[in-house]
């Protein structure tokens, strides 16, 4: 520890910080701009001027640039720095409009502040202004460049620390330009980064255009649920209408970065076919009426037909509190143990995660600054998009990655990619010959080595396989962490939670006991396999109940409807990929939004004591009234805890916090299974999630569209010669699980021998993680 | 290695050269640093880079456009709009203006009718004021399709024109 003196405070801070971060350490603010905690410092802007009154070159300094020293004596408001800063500011706002009373970023814009903090107040500057013509960079992101002051940040961002390439800076000293070659889309699946990371009015989110000043908007803490990493996000929202979401920070996760398909897929929350009321065979009810009849329907089944008679269906995408009051819900009315994951593959893979790698498992952070990553099975930019973030961090500190998986994986980095059947990866982590003994070797010379674990291609075979490698190169200096890629946000949350005895839906459902099902802010349509078989077995029950906020097809199918609400108005819990306890913080109430009440118009001269489309209530109080027991969030947790040791630092947790990691477990004794026989004639069956509309909640997302890709077979072009296809054909693709005619597409960068297909709104069909799949292939149209 | 049609980029690159180029960036471990070759040598060919030509060099080196149009347009000696035939850098540095650049930039202004930026009528000339050309011995200086003229005064600018007319004409 290094011990300075600031404007006459002390301070002792580790060797390697700057005089920056130990002022922002005592609560003084000097004013910055192209320094951010993630870029790190370039000394450009020449803003964070102070003086050094100690050490051999004494003067004014760049506070990013300089590391702290011994007795280091430091002023940051003295006559001379102050003079400084007030003509850089003066010299930045040269050109810059003053049109702040209408620019989009007014409010929370970094150069207003830091131009105030600089002391710059009057022009001087009474000459011509450079002005730009702008481009068009697609539906997401507006840009003003006569508002750039070239602090250069957005290029830092977009190509340095997100890897596109499609975004540039051009042009020279004072006609410097930040944009692409032509108009068109930004590329980049993080370019809406570029509107949290432009210090002023450059960069903004088109779609929040003129919808709200940035001080009128609801927002709190939350965690996105789009995939299992659990990015801290802020969602603002106006009016009953979720306007934005913008990056939370979370060093230990997300840092202050997010991918777009959080950022612009929020539209779910206001989406126009959102179910808002109760409805029970038809008929619109009260949600009181509703919980009542519901209540009554259970007990009259149960009394009637035995526990096994009513099942209880959770999810992982419904919060932790939501899926063990469920459980409560069963225990009150004397039903067997819910189903909490209605997708019993990833349900095993989940549990493989929470349980056996527990010990072992990585954070981002982790593999932000790792020398080995080895990834296998996973498609990060569809499956988890800030691990692709973190990858290339590892990779720009001069880590390596090394990439098995089928599918055509991007990535915005540097990887050595090898294409491999899902069964030949299979081969590979079960002993892998010459190969696998080398890239043992490799992870086990490595001095900070990670394995990435895609759960729905691996299965849970293959992870079992990774945990042995993971304890295999593991030695006594440092561990070798796995990162399981999950589905759902709340994936871990919901193995955690599970029980033993809780058998999968299906075969419950087999049994022909159950007579009334209970989805929670589940689908099991959509989020499971064998959806035909579940779609057989919705028939003979005598009732469906479905309490959920998406508009999917059970929720249609309904006996009884009880409209929830998604995270952003609720607050709750989820467990991310990597086990930390992320909690999110309710930001709006629900509502039906005053664009669709009243769109561009006076609301309604309407006089009610309620708010249109309210009746939707977090389903963990639905759950709570349905057996008796409100009780505040506090209380729940605290019962949570005595049952589930694992979770203590849920009672403590708070919204914008990193989070706590769940306590590890002991890894559970396994055998492994021999792999199974490659039927003859088969090509492997490859599905993957879209990487937008892959997720539920990006289907109900309309922003998203422009991103969306029709569904199509891929494969490898000479599989296609050898099928007598080509590019563009249409095909028909026998599965297990039915025959499926879309066009093929050739794509060289996939692994031979598989046909690989996106799982979306456009095809729901099949669905990603159901273990080892075959097909066969053949020219097709014949049979439509 | 790349393959580019060729019907599409006759009118930028000599087909022997793109070949050559193409085989170059596959042997090297940094293709972009070919960057100012290639533009230069589609400028030396068409008299300009156009649009294309940035599109045609990302798609020789493996880069994307934009990262070539960084590089183009940072350096005031790839063009990336008509020019004329001859191309005057005008020296600004203070060597230079030491020894009478502003007067020889007036005469230059006013003899060819055109200000800095511009081209003339007839497209054949171009004035752009240019950073020190490292030619201060013979201030103030002038460079034309990389021949270096100077020290000039207005008598000598105005020889220095009717040559090139005359070069131009021929």
């Amino acid at each position: 520890m290094l011990t300075l003196t600031i404007d006459n405070q002390t301070i002792s801070i580790p060797a390697g910080k700057t005089i920056l971060e130990a002022a922002e350490a005592l609560g003084i603010m000097v004013p910055h701009f192209c320094y951010h905690k993630e870029l790190g410092a370039v000394g450009s802007c020449r803003m964070c001027a102070v003086t050094v009154h100690t050490g051999p070159m004494p003067g004014v300094k760049m506070a990013c640039l300089i590391a702290v020293e011994d007795g280091m004596v430091v002023t940051t408001g003295d006559e001379t720095v102050a003079t400084f800063r007030e003509r850089v500011g003066e010299w930045l706002m040269l050109n810059h409009p003053h049109d702040c009373p209408v620019c989009d970023e007014g409010g929370e814009c970094q150069l207003q502040e830091m131009t105030i903090s600089s002391g710059h107040g009057i022009r001087r500057y009474q000459g011509g202004k450079g002005t730009y013509t702008n481009q068009d960079l697609g539906p997401f992101i507006a840009q003003e460049m006569n508002r750039c002051i070239q602090c250069y940040r957005c290029a830092r961002t977009y190509k340095d620390y997100c890897g596109g390439r499609d975004f540039g800076v051009m042009g020279s000293r004072n006609r410097v330009f930040f944009g692409r070659f032509k108009d068109g889309m930004l590329e980049s699946d993080f370019s809406g980064n570029l509107v949290d990371l432009c210090p002023t009015g450059v960069f903004t989110d088109r779609t929040f255009r003129f919808k709200s000043r940035a001080w009128d908007l609801e927002q709190a803490d939350s965690v996105c649920p789009q995939c299992g990493v659990g990015c801290a996000t802020i969602p603002g929202g106006r009016l009953r209408e979720l306007q934005r979401v913008r990056s939370g920070d979370n060093p230990l996760v997300n840092t202050t970065f997010i991918c777009d398909r959080g950022r612009f897929g929020s539209g779910y929350a206001n989406h126009p076919e959102r179910p808002r009321q109760a409805r029970q065979e038809d008929q619109v009810v009260s949600v009181p009426a509703a919980l009542t009849a519901l209540e009554t329907q259970i007990r009259a089944t149960v009394k009637q037909h035995g526990p096994e008679a009513v099942l209880l269906v959770g999810s992982d995408r419904a919060s932790l509190e939501t899926n063990w009051l469920l459980q409560r819900t069963a225990k009150h009315f004397g039903c067997r143990v819910p189903v909490l994951n209605a997708h019993r593959q990833r349900h095993q893979t989940a549990q493989m995660a929470a349980f056996d790698l527990s010990e072992r498992l990585a954070s981002l952070q982790d593999i932000r600054s790792s020398d080995l990553v080895l990834v296998c099975g996973v498609d990060p930019l569809a499956e988890a998009p800030l691990l692709a973030l973190a990858l290339r961090q590892a990779v720009r500190k001069g880590g390596r990655v090394v990439l098995y998986d089928p599918r055509p994986v991007e990535l915005p980095c540097d990887a050595d990619r090898v294409a491999v059947s899902p069964l030949a990866l299979q081969e590979l982590l079960a002993d892998g010959g010459v190969e696998g003994r080398h890239l043992r070797d490799l992870l086990s010379q490595a001095k900070n080595p990670m394995i990435v674990a895609g759960a729905d291609l691996l299965g849970l075979a293959g992870l079992q396989n990774i945990q042995k490698w993971a304890e295999k190169t593991s030695n006594k200096e440092r561990p070798c962490l796995v990162y399981p890629v999950l589905a759902g946000p709340n994936s871990f949350g919901t193995a955690l939670l599970s029980l033993p005895e809780q058998d999968d839906l299906l075969t419950r459902l087999a049994s022909g006991k159950v007579k009334m099902l209970v989805c929670v802010d589940a689908d099991p349509l959509l989020e499971a396999p064998e959806g035909e078989r579940f779609a057989a077995a919705l028939t003979r029950l005598e009732q469906l109940v479905v309490l959920d906020y998406l508009p999917t097809s059970l929720s249609r199918h309904a006996n009884l409807f009880i409209p929830t609400c998604p995270p952003v108005e609720d607050s709750g819990t989820f467990i991310n990929n990597e086990g930390r306890l992320r909690r999110f913080q309710r930001v709006l109430k629900p509502g039906l939004s005053l664009a669709r009440t009243a769109p561009g118009e006076h609301p309604p001269r309407e006089f009610s004591l309620d708010t249109p489309g309210s009746d939707p209530q977090p389903a963990v109080l639905l759950l709570q009234r349905l057996i008796g027991q409100e009780q505040p969030l506090t209380e729940v947790h605290r019962q949570l805890v005595l049952e589930q040791p694992r979770l203590a630092a849920l009672v403590s947790l708070k919204a914008g916090e990193a989070g706590v990691r769940v306590a590890p477990a002991v890894a559970r004794p396994h055998s492994l299974d021999p792999l199974p026989e490659q039927p003859a004639q088969t090509l492997e069956l490859v599905v993957t999630p879209a990487r937008y509309g892959g997720d539920l909640f990006s289907r109900y997302a309309p922003k998203l569209e422009p991103r969306k890709r029709p569904p199509c077979f891929y494969l490898h072009p000479d599989e296609l010669q050898a099928h007598g296809l080509k590019d563009g054909d249409a095909a028909v693709v026998e599965t297990d699980f039915g025959s499926f005619t879309l066009p093929v597409r050739s794509q060289p960068d996939m692994a031979l021998g598989c046909v690989l297909v996106e799982n979306s709104e456009a095809f729901p069909q099949l669905i990603p993680g159901a273990g080892l799949g075959y097909c066969v292939i053949s020219a097709g149209g014949a049979n439509e | 290695m790349t393959t580019i049609e060729s019907q599409t980029t006759s009118h930028l690159l000599d087909q022997h050269i793109l070949a050559d180029f193409i085989q170059h960036a596959g042997e090297i471990e940094h293709p972009r640093e070919m960057i100012i070759d290639v533009l230069r040598a589609i400028q030396l060919h068409h008299g300009w880079v156009p649009d294309d030509g940035v599109e045609l060099t990302a798609a020789i080196l493996g880069l994307t456009p934009v990262e070539v149009e960084e590089i183009a347009t940072f350096y005031d000696k790839i063009f990336r709009r008509p020019v004329g035939r001859f191309v005057i850098h005008l020296c600004d540095s203070v060597c230079c203006w030491t020894r009478g650049a502003d007067e020889i930039a007036a005469h230059l202004q006013k003899t060819l009718n055109i200000e800095f930026g511009q081209t003339t009528a007839d497209g054949l000339f171009t004035l752009l004021p240019s950073c020190c050309l490292g030619c201060c011995g013979i201030a103030p200086a002038v460079m034309i399709k990389q021949q270096f003229y100077g020290p000039l005064t207005p008598e000598k600018v105005d020889e220095l024109i009717a040559t090139l007319r005359q070069e131009g004409s021929a």
